[in-house]
């Protein structure tokens, strides 16, 4: 089973895994719209060692994440969803679902520097609850009642991603430390700007360094030591 | 000339045009009467108010009236843009960028309509117009990002890589201050500049623009993988190897990488030890990773393979994974692993079962190790390279024991019935295995699947309406039309082609066509969407995806049965009415076809409709779309079955089919029927020399090449000369003075173990020589005697015989029911 980015191609059958699995389905278009906003995010398990039928047989999709990040988050912080996830029964217990998330999650703090990730489950389901949970650490916010259009109602769940911002900024260092330029890490916490040298130019100049790549950010940090 | 109004009315066509804008289409018309109730000929009034019609579902009238307004005004820029909405709003692409390239004459600065037209143009891939029009608008706007990058994509989308590069440097060149790195728009074109790049084949500049450029860039997969590809490219395979070696640390399910790794690390392919010590690294490193245990199966042999193979399949067994056989099966190519692998498992439940009384060695249950192993050896019989039906559910009974409220021990038990053409009990075993987990949606799904292989059409509808979103109108049905459940559709329609129920069956295949028309009017937003965010590389490969949307299996599948239903439908005309149910065929059959065609027209206009209404792209699911949604005025289909040109109407299903699938050999078979029965010599023989490109051996390839011939002999004095010579010089299947007995005879002697070679074979014979009916059908009875017949073709020879109305029916019947006893199909009727 690879483990790879979602491509639009993908999607008839990101789709057909979908509606087989899922009581909550979507058209073609919502779809793209992921794909088309957030093309780091969303994630596929292909069944790669199928024989191809026919010239033009693609890849079967045996589980998906499709993710987004919060459009105008009323929080007014960056932070990521998980719009819908499901592996196909006959490929359970492989860890595929888990795989697919840290994939997604890792993404959302790179590309978009999404300070949580965030999710719907339905309050009967205990096995993903048990991956969210138990497996990836997402906290339980909050029960939104009669969330499903069946009526069930679901938990809210919120995963701090700022474990993720620290093994980026632990790669970067350890990047450094082979001797490759890596301005921001000179960083302290709170530094709005800070001088570095551009690599190629050889001079100095000034490189904002926000919210947006979230290291060296103290509040953030005391955080997630907690979690 | 213009026509000018007094200053209030001025006033009250702007408040025409904000009511549009606004949606208060009630208001809106009123205004414009109260113009028009003075200036009757005002033809910007007429237009708005056919733009304000045409939103409240008013098509013809609009139409009607936006003629009007271009009689009073031909030269009114209003006048002409509206009319090009309108064919917008109806699709009819050509003719609205007409109308909006007219409206652009009378008034060259309008951005609006600029815009209209240049996203059309890129729908409709008219890239040169796509290029003159992003070039204008550029000029209007260069101050914007946005526009520099839309005409760099219409020179990309047009094959001029380094033009489109050109462009984005250009708007580089004005930049003053270094964008910032959280600057997601700059990162994007970076990657983007760099695509495009590399695909001019420069991979140096591009490993280059990458490692300066996108050093930082926010998108830093893209980059790893870039990199490790370019350094790959460029032989820099120590840097290749260490940037694989970063690729498998972030991700390491991905073969790709592993194959990157190997390749630039420099091991030979024969050092299999070599290789596996690669796997081994990362299986040590990630215990829980599955790739790196499972992927050196594919190429070790002998001993190490059963050692590597032991291992796994411990630790899956153990576990109890149910995807166990399946992550395994790719392997039975190779005839000692297909023996090794249940083996393997044997000896698995062996050991188990003599330390079963000790200690447990492993953790948790023993039995979940003991039942998986079952439940293994019961998909390894069940499997068609190892197929041992009797086996395999000896295994699956023995699986249920150990675990009897196993969902997935009964799902593969349903398969077993299945195989064994047996799809009653099929689906009651499936359904079975739902009802012990009526919450999960996956065995609800395959339960309605196998209902619908037994033809159940209204307990399937029931069983998938246990899942589908309770509110909608029109029910279980509506719901998976909205959410283009395409395998439900295909599998319904199947169903209702074997049930005899043509109109139905035509209704579904028809649904999937027009949903891959949804599919391809979807990415009309994202031409000015994706601008918007920015996500070029997406985008681009979208557009590339969408150009051959048609190709994908699901509207082959589809188009191949709706096709077929039609080659049936010519070949013998309903006499029954459309789903079976009778009624006299007085009436007009011209009126007839006109009325399908219209219900058929209307039908998909509002399905459309409703698509594009509700599916906005930053709005999730559908929401209000129901007012838009039309009472099918033709739900059973009646109106496609009553058609009188069937060929004509299969030709909306092939025509894609030929284009996008060319090398699907079915498709090429199905063109040459379609083709031949319109006798469409040349067009037939094009599918004919395409499908004997691909399996000159192919059974139908064999009966169309003798058919054509005879065709063509027959035919042959009412072809156009030229027609007939430039036939002739490409039919070289055939020897011109080939004796068909023969070449057929040989076919068949070559063939003869194989059923569906000799099935066509006798087909041949008996057209060829009538005389020979009874022997041919004789011949036919006992093709299924054969070692290697399968279920599916002995019912292909039961059909054959029925289409003849043979005296062999009977026989072939009470033989196939002797071979195979479980199978419904050739069950005594009651």
């Amino acid at each position: 089973m690879d483990i790879r980015l979602l491509h639009p191609s993908d999607i008839p059958h990101v789709q057909h895994a979908n509606i087989t699995n899922l009581p909550e389905n979507y058209f073609m278009k919502y779809y793209l719209y992921h794909a088309l906003s957030w093309p780091q995010l969303s994630y596929v398990a292909v069944d790669v060692s199928r024989p191809k039928k026919t010239l033009y047989d693609y890849p079967r999709i045996v589980g998906y994440v499709l993710a987004k990040m919060e459009e105008d988050p009323p929080d007014g912080v960056q932070h990521g969803h998980i719009t819908s996830l499901s592996v196909m029964r006959t490929h359970r217990r492989l860890g595929i679902a888990e795989k697919l998330m840290r994939q997604s999650q890792k993404a959302m703090v790179e590309t978009f520097s999404a300070q949580y990730v965030s999710l719907h489950v339905r309050v009967s389901n205990t096995a993903a609850l048990r991956l969210y949970r138990d497996t990836l650490g997402f906290k339980n916010e909050k029960v939104e009642a009669k969330y499903y259009a069946d009526g069930e109602d679901a938990y809210s769940m919120k995963l701090d991603l700022g474990f993720i911002r620290e093994q980026i900024q632990d790669e970067q260092d350890a990047e450094a430390d082979e001797g490759e330029p890596v301005g921001e890490l000179g960083s302290k916490e709170g530094a709005g700007d800070l001088t570095v040298r551009k690599k190629d130019e050889g001079k100095k100049r000034k490189v904002r360094v926000g919210r947006g790549l979230g290291v060296g950010d103290l509040v953030e940090r005391d955080e997630s030591q907690k979690a | 000339m213009p026509q000018v109004l007094s200053t209030k009315e001025q006033s009250l066509f702007r408040t025409v045009v904000r009511n549009y804008e606004d949606k208060q289409y009630k208001k809106g018309v009123k205004a414009a009467d109260q113009i028009l109730r003075k200036n009757p000929k005002h033809g910007d009034t007429l237009a708005m108010k056919a733009l304000i019609m045409n939103s409240q579902g008013k098509t013809d009238e609009a139409f009607a009236l936006a003629k009007v307004a271009l009689q009073c005004d031909m030269k009114s820029h209003v006048c002409w843009h509206v009319y090009g909405l309108l064919y917008r709003a109806v699709k009819n692409f050509e003719e609205a960028i007409k109308a909006y390239k007219f409206a652009l004459r009378l008034e060259p600065d309008s951005a609006q309509i600029q815009r209209d037209l240049a996203l059309l143009q890129i729908q409709m891939r008219d890239y040169q117009g796509y290029i003159v029009s992003r070039r204008a608008m550029l000029t209007g706007r260069s101050g914007m990002r946005q526009s520099w990058t839309a005409l760099a994509v219409a020179h990309h989308l047009n094959g001029d890589l380094a033009e489109a590069e050109r462009v984005l440097t250009a708007y580089e060149d004005t930049l003053k201050n270094t964008p910032s790195k959280t600057d997601f728009e700059n990162s994007e074109a970076v990657m983007y500049k760099n695509s495009l790049i590399a695909e001019q084949g420069d991979i140096e500049r591009a490993l280059e623009h990458l490692e300066s450029a996108g050093k930082h860039n926010l998108d830093r997969l893209a980059v790893l993988e870039l990199r490790a590809t370019y350094l790959t490219q460029l032989g820099r395979k120590e840097e290749a190897a260490k940037a694989y070696s970063t690729l498998l640390d972030r991700n390491s399910e991905y073969k790709k990488y592993y194959d990157g790794l190997i390749e630039a690390m420099e091991v030979h392919l024969d050092d299999l030890k070599a290789r596996k010590a690669v796997y081994d690294g990362y299986a040590e490193k990630y215990p829980r990773c599955d790739a790196a245990r499972r992927l050196p199966l594919d190429f070790l042999h002998g001993d190490e393979f059963r050692d590597a193979a032991d291992k796994y399949i411990h630790r899956m067994l153990d576990k109890g994974v149910p995807s166990t056989f399946a992550n395994l099966k790719h392997l039975y190519s190779d005839s000692f692993k297909k023996e090794t692998l249940p083996s393997l498992v044997q000896q698995y439940i062996d050991s188990d079962k003599s330390s079963a009384n000790e200690e447990p060695k492993r953790n948790g249950d023993t039995s979940k190790g003991a039942s998986a192993a079952f439940y293994f050896l019961a998909q390894h019989y069940n499997y068609y390279l190892s197929r041992d039906l009797d086996k395999a559910m000896e295994y699956i009974e023995k699986a249920i024991e150990l675990e009897p409220e196993s969902v997935d021990f009964h799902m593969t038990k349903a398969r077993i019935w299945k195989h064994n053409g047996n799809t009653q009990k099929a689906s009651e075993i499936m359904e079975q295995a739902r009802s012990l987990d009526t919450r999960d949606r996956h065995i609800n799904t395959k339960a309605a699947k196998y209902q619908l292989r037994n033809d159940e059409s209204e307990a399937a509808i029931k069983t998938m309406g246990l899942f589908t979103r309770a509110e909608t109108v029109g029910g279980p049905l509506a719901d998976l039309h909205d959410m283009q459940c395409v395998w439900f559709l295909t599998e319904d329609g199947e169903s209702y082609v074997r049930q005899g129920k043509i109109g139905l069956a035509l209704k579904r295949f028809t649904s999937i066509y027009n949903i891959f028309d949804v599919w391809q009017e979807d990415q009309f937003d994202f031409h000015s969407f994706s601008l918007r965010k920015g996500q070029i590389r997406a985008y681009i490969e979208m557009m590339r995806w969408e150009d051959h949307l048609r190709e994908h299996p699901f509207y082959s599948r589809a188009a191949l049965s709706a096709i077929s239903v039609y080659i049936r439908m010519h070949d013998v005309p309903l006499l029954n009415g459309a789903n079976g149910v009778g009624h006299s065929d007085a009436d007009d059959a011209a009126e007839r076809k006109k009325a399908a065609k219209k219900a058929r027209k209307e039908a998909q206009k509002a399905e459309r409709e409703a698509a594009a209404k509700k599916a906005e792209p930053n709005k999730p699911t559908s929401q209000g779309s129901e007012d838009t949604k039309k009472k099918d005025d033709d739900p059973d289909g009646a109106k496609l079955a009553a058609t009188t040109e069937p060929m004509n109407d299969a030709m909306k299903f092939l025509t894609p089919l030929l284009q996008f699938s060319p090398k699907n050999i079915d498709a090429q078979i199905a063109g040459f029927e379609v083709y031949i029965r319109r006798r469409k010599y040349l067009l037939a023989l094009k599918c004919l020399l395409a499908a004997a490109a691909l399996d000159k051996e192919h059974s139908k390839v064999h009966e169309q090449t003798v058919r054509f011939k005879l065709a063509l002999d027959k035919d042959s004095e009412t072809l156009p000369p030229k027609s007939l010579e430039v036939i002739k010089s490409e039919f070289t299947l055939l020897a011109a003075s080939v004796d068909l007995t023969k070449f057929n005879d040989e076919y068949l002697a070559k063939y003869k173990d194989c059923a569906r070679r000799a099935l066509s074979a006798l087909k041949i014979r008996k057209l060829l020589n009538p005389e020979s009916s009874s022997k041919c059908e004789k011949d036919v009875a006992a093709v299924i005697s054969l070692p290697t017949t399968t279920v599916e073709e002995a019912t292909e020879a039961l059909d054959l015989l029925t289409s003849w109305k043979s005296s062999e029916i009977e026989g072939l019947r009470s033989k196939a029911a002797a071979k195979w006893p479980k199978a419904t199909i050739f069950a005594a009727k009651a």
